[in-house]
């Protein structure tokens, strides 16, 4: 019996007992998901006696000490993870919007070569660079220093600005470049009082994705710092329990929530743009 | 006049050239030193007899060649691996060796004569002896140290349960003392019959010890970067000084005044008495091993490219002085001259008719290259910074990566060309090969996963006729995201944890606590294990991606094929999907490329095992370069994993222009 020949109320019964089971297929996978975050927070507020003891109940008393504690032995690398990705977000907008605007409005012999040698390292993984890179530091001497992490990372992060500053910039309209020469405006200058202000939604889209990108970064980290005062948040709290002789796992769950948080906010005013950058990428249409 | 205005720029340009050619390059060797030689292969060890009349260079090569105060070969010693430490009775007849070839060596010091050998279970990191001779200490990577005498006779062993990477040896016969530096920063010191005398607590991991004549004063190293300075009689810290990285070798003379130290960087440190850094030199070549006379008379320096230097300690104070000022010299003449030169092309150019007409027509000049780059200056200039960044950080290594996967990478050192030798070694490797059927595995599977569940999410949620249901479902199945890529791993890691972990406790709650077991242990499920991490898997960005195609789909096309009666599963076939092939393609190849190089999911869950369970390429580029040291066999993996995304994202690029052909 196809959809068409049912009566209206069979079709409505039908059609409302659809949307009871997606619902429930929802929130079923829904409350799987939230396992690992909920088992988390729980875990967060006990002590260790709460949790051999009682495993099953409630946090009871809120052990809410376990965030200080936790804080004391994270703070300093969340710390060191927003001042690394921080400053290699920085730099990387300003070359990449300055070279993006460059590559959209300028024409110079060889342009196209040299973009095109400049996206070709889209297709180099990570991992090829990974040992040489590390060599690369290590020769340079800024092995255990934040350069380590903030150069190599503004460096790889402008590939990919700049393709996006490249096709944004050359979407915008001669005039108000022309208009600004007739008022005398030198390059720069039309750079920065026209092109920037008006790009300013391209360019939160790089910093959000490139600060989320580098937050997140484990094995760069680990191989190019091996001061636990210099780490980034993302290897430290793997790192935790050996260089500091913590055992309790309440502090533990409690410093990985405290190591979500810039994420947390971040996205509660970026995930729009982080989710256009992801998919300007790879997606034209 | 453009002639002359040439000529003249040539004239400048060459004169550069010969300067930078006859530049003096200010080396270390040339202040004091009295001899220097070339052993080819890293130098791992180095120790001087009190009155310098011995020098031992031990290589990496697994060489030890002995020196007169002259530098003339006596007599070497062949170990079965890398040499790790050296040491020297007072009077040097007697020399000790510790080798990673799990042996502690005692050789007479005029022959060369084996007397004796301790064997460890695994490699010995550093090597002491008495100044009689009498009494040898090493410590191995076994967390042990192993105590000898001079028949090569074990005497005790001591388990720190620690890693244990620096020993030394003061006093004579039975008023011997052994001191030793542990990983968890603990100073002790024993008697020649194991009896722990004495123990005090650094911060940091010690790295290297040095002890003077008579044990009164301990210098330390440690991986803060810390010198300090302790009082041998009671354990007091008597002063801490701070280098920038890792100390890894300290040297004293035998009455305590001359204090030296060497950071991982290279950096020599030269300190006083009062723990004040004197001097912070860095040397040109990369210095791995130092060592100071008991007379404090003479230095000497193993570099990392086999290079050994032994200098007058007075006078190569003197000359590093001068060595520094030439070279500060060299480089404000260069400056200057380069700047001279650029004002007088301006110059030239702005105020002679000649300089005038050759700018003139060069810039007019139809289709002239390079008055077109010229005039473009402003452009390069630009992007310049752009163009540095990326060939420094991503283009020279990729090649460096690419060229170094046929040598035998060390580096700062000699990387011989093997050929294909690197990936020869690699087919043989029982890891890689199993690591390379589990990376098969976790592709597909993290393919399949990314390709089912978000988009069956993103289907339901589209197919929700409550817009504020959908909403809120949608944003919720995205929260997830704000956890660090890490903390996931390590929740999972707690689920699964075999004492008090939630998957254990949940089986044992409803009664099947016989399917509980040690998840990352066992080698029949610690893959499946890792694989299931992230259950139910609804990727937060691939359900983005879906649900966005999603959404972008007419009404009009959905609406039609309500109206011909396709039921849901229909329109998903033959609608949603094919429409959905772009988002397929991109989700298909991120999958793939990340898949590839997978690294902590491994690393942080079961670090590869058990046995070569879990192995993955990735993790075997990361051993095999940061604890094997074996960089041009992990610049061979780079390679082929390399290989393997760029072959994969042609394939995938192909396929997906058929199905946009396909569509269209």
């Amino acid at each position: 019996m196809s959809a068409v020949t049912m009566s209206p109320t069979m079709r409505k019964l039908r059609l409302s007992l659809g949307q009871t089971v997606i619902t429930i297929i929802l929130l079923f996978l829904l409350v799987l998901t939230f396992v690992p975050i909920i088992y988390l927070v729980v875990l967060a507020l006990k002590d260790n006696g709460q949790i051999y003891g009682r495993f099953w109940s409630m946090p009871n008393p809120y052990r809410w000490e376990n965030f200080a504690l936790g804080w004391v032995v994270i703070g300093r690398s969340i710390l060191n993870s927003i001042i690394t990705s921080g400053s290699a977000c920085a730099t990387t907008l300003l070359l990449s919007s300055l070279s993006g605007y460059v590559f959209a409005r300028h024409r110079f012999p060889a342009k196209e070569i040299i973009y095109t040698g400049i996206l070709a390292l889209l297709m180099i993984p990570p991992i090829l660079t990974l040992i040489p890179a590390y060599v690369l530091i290590l020769n340079m001497g800024l092995e255990n220093t934040y350069w380590a992490l903030i150069l190599p990372w503004t460096s790889g992060g402008q590939v990919f600005a700049l393709l996006l500053c490249r096709s944004f910039f050359a979407t915008l309209p001669e005039e108000f470049f022309d208009a600004a020469r007739i008022d005398g405006a030198t390059e720069l200058q039309a750079f920065w009082r026209i092109a920037v202000p008006l790009s300013i939604p391209i360019l939160v889209t790089v910093a959000v994705v490139r600060l989320v990108t580098t937050y997140n970064q484990f094995m760069w980290p680990l191989v190019a710092i091996s001061s636990p005062k210099r780490q980034v948040v993302a290897v430290a709290l793997t790192q935790f329990t050996s260089e500091i002789g913590v055992t309790d796992i309440g502090p533990r769950m409690a410093a990985y929530i405290t190591a979500s948080i810039p994420l947390v906010i971040l996205f509660s005013f970026g995930m729009r743009q982080y989710v256009r950058g992801l998919t300007a990428g790879g997606l034209k249409a | 006049m453009t002639v002359r205005l040439q000529r003249w720029l040539t004239a400048g340009t060459l004169l550069l050239a010969c300067w930078w050619a006859a530049a003096p390059s200010p080396v270390l060797a040339q202040s004091g030193e009295i001899w220097s030689d070339n052993l080819a292969s890293p130098i791992t060890g180095l120790a001087m007899s009190a009155d310098g009349q011995r020098v031992a260079v031990g290589t990496r090569a697994n060489e030890v060649s002995v020196r007169d105060a002259d530098g003339r070969e006596l007599w070497t010693f062949t170990a079965g691996n890398s040499i790790t430490g050296l040491a020297w009775s007072e009077d040097g007849s007697r020399l000790a060796i510790s080798s990673e070839d799990r042996f502690l060596y005692l050789l007479d010091g005029e022959t060369g004569e084996e007397l004796g050998r301790t064997k460890a279970s695994r490699t010995f990191n550093s090597v002491a002896i008495s100044r009689d001779g009498s009494l040898v200490a090493g410590a191995s990577d076994d967390m042990q140290v192993y105590v000898m005498d001079s028949r090569g006779d074990l005497l005790w062993t001591d388990e720190r349960g620690l890693g244990v990477s620096a020993v030394s040896i003061y006093g004579t016969g039975d008023d011997a003392r052994v001191v030793m530096g542990a990983h968890d920063g603990r100073l002790s010191i024993f008697s020649k019959t194991g009896r722990q005398l004495l123990t005090t607590r650094l911060e940091y991991d010690i790295d290297a010890l040095a002890v003077s004549r008579s044990g009164g004063r301990i210098l330390a190293g440690t991986t803060d970067g810390g010198i300090t300075l302790i009082n041998g009689a009671n354990g007091e810290l008597v002063w801490t000084a701070k280098a920038d990285s890792d100390v890894t070798d300290v040297a004293m003379s035998a009455d305590g005044q001359i204090l030296m130290a060497q950071d991982d960087r290279g950096n020599v440190l030269y300190l006083d008495t009062d723990g004040s850094i004197v001097r912070q030199l860095k040397p040109e070549g990369e210095i791995r091993q130092i060592a100071v006379t008991g007379d404090g008379t003479r230095l000497a320096f193993g570099l990392a490219d086999g290079q050994v230097q032994v200098l007058d300690r007075m006078q190569q104070s003197v000359g590093l002085a001068t060595a520094t000022r030439t070279r500060n010299m060299a480089i404000t003449a260069t400056a200057g001259l380069v700047a001279l030169l650029l004002a007088g092309a301006i110059l030239l150019i702005v105020f002679t008719t000649g300089g005038r007409r050759m700018w003139v027509q060069h810039s007019v000049g139809p289709l002239n290259g390079l008055a077109a780059v010229w005039r473009a200056r402003f452009s390069y200039l630009l992007i310049l910074p752009t163009l540095l960044f990326l060939l420094t950080f991503n283009y020279y290594p990729a090649f460096s990566g690419l060229y170094h996967a046929f040598t035998d990478w060390t580096p700062s050192g000699h990387s011989p060309w093997v050929g294909l030798e690197n990936f020869r070694f690699l087919m043989s490797d029982r890891f890689f090969i199993a690591s390379f059927r589990n990376a098969l595995i976790l592709v597909v599977v993290s393919i399949v996963k990314t390709m089912t569940m978000p988009l069956l999410v993103a289907e339901l949620v589209f197919n929700l006729k409550n817009r504020y249901t959908q909403y809120w479902m949608r944003t919720l199945f995205v929260v997830p995201i704000v956890l660090p890529a890490v903390v996931e791993i390590l929740v999972w890691n707690n689920i699964y944890d075999p004492s008090i972990g939630l998957l254990n406790e949940f089986l044992e709650l409803v009664g099947k606590s016989d399917w509980s077991r040690v998840w990352y242990g066992d080698p029949k499920v610690a893959l499946s294990s890792v694989l299931f991490i992230g259950v139910p898997w609804v990727n937060a960005f691939a359900l983005l991606i879906f649900y966005g195609g999603l959404i972008s789909i007419s009404d009009e096309i959905i609406d039609s094929s309500r109206v011909d009666g396709a039921n849901v599963f229909r329109r998903f076939w033959n609608i949603d999907l094919p429409l959905l092939m772009g988002q397929v393609k991109l989700l298909l190849i991120l999958n793939f490329i990340n898949a590839v190089q997978t690294f902590e999911l491994v690393f942080l869950t079961t670090g590869g095992g058990p046995g070569d369970a879990t192995y993955v390429p990735a993790l075997e580029l990361y051993y095999m370069a940061m604890r094997m040291d074996r960089m041009g066999v992990a610049s061979a993996i780079g390679m082929i994993l390399f290989l393997i995304i760029l072959v994969g994202t042609i394939i995938n690029m192909r396929y997906v222009r058929t199905a946009t052909e396909f569509e269209a």
